[in-house]
């Protein structure tokens, strides 16, 4: 099993959400998170934004289904044919276990 | 050393706490975060009807995503031994037995440091 944590842009995680979606992955949680990544943030003339707003997407997944749904991301979080700086990373963890807390029941 | 990832109703955060710090593990961080689970988080009588053949029509014209909710995500880090503590104490304050009572996942923790001291791994943990 899988944790997915996918980095994307805000106005992207609705897109990105549909697809998961719609690829049969409807369990996502999201949170609004800042950062800067390889580039150092943006550079306007002398002023560096380095807490840029993005958004956080947690995924737990079977194994079989890794390359899939990180492929669904990719290309739904993508901006344009070619993708530009700021679309995001994707982050994967190995999970050991997992529980429902309302019938109490470990999926590993 | 484990890092466990639960997410919960915000209104059983209070009971959390207190159950966790009983527990003696009171260290953890929440946050606010928003989701959906494989359930449309409507209870088992509107379930009943989401899969009743009579209303699919009715149904295709609802929105076909669901909607996120608000949930409390805690994350704590556990010495080995104390994983099946923490996760039993969150499961039994937290069952209500409907949809929608969260989730927990295990993430191996490879090592933590206190800032304070220097100190590293089990020595930081409670």
């Amino acid at each position: 099993m899988f944790l997915i944590r996918a980095i994307v842009r805000p106005e992207k995680s609705a897109i990105v959400m549909k697809a998961l979606f719609e690829a049969g992955f409807p369990a996502v949680t999201k949170m609004a998170v800042y950062g800067r990544g390889k580039q150092r943030g943006i550079k306007v003339g002398n002023v560096t934004y380095d807490e840029l707003p993005k958004e956080l997407l947690l995924v737990v997944i079977p194994d079989a289904d890794k390359d899939y749904v990180i492929n669904t991301i990719m290309e739904s979080a993508r901006s344009g044919e070619k993708g530009q700086m700021g679309d995001g990373k994707i982050f994967v963890t190995q999970v050991t276990e997992s529980y429902t807390i309302s019938s109490g029941t470990k999926e590993v | 050393m484990k890092l466990i990832l639960a997410i919960i109703r915000i209104a059983k955060m209070n009971e959390t706490k207190q159950a966790l710090s009983d527990a003696g593990l009171p260290s953890f961080t929440a946050m606010g975060v928003m989701g959906r689970g494989h359930g449309r988080g409507l209870g088992p009588k509107y379930e009943a009807i989401m899969k009743d053949p009579a209303n699919a029509e009715v149904l295709k014209e609802l929105p076909q995503e669901p909607r996120l909710k608000s949930k409390r995500m805690i994350t704590l880090v556990v010495t080995d031994d104390k994983k099946d503590l923490a996760i039993q104490t969150i499961i039994k304050t937290n069952q209500s037995g409907n949809s929608g009572d969260g989730k927990i996942f295990v993430v191996e923790a490879v090592d933590s440091v206190t800032v304070r001291t220097g100190e590293k791994g089990d020595l930081t943990l409670d």
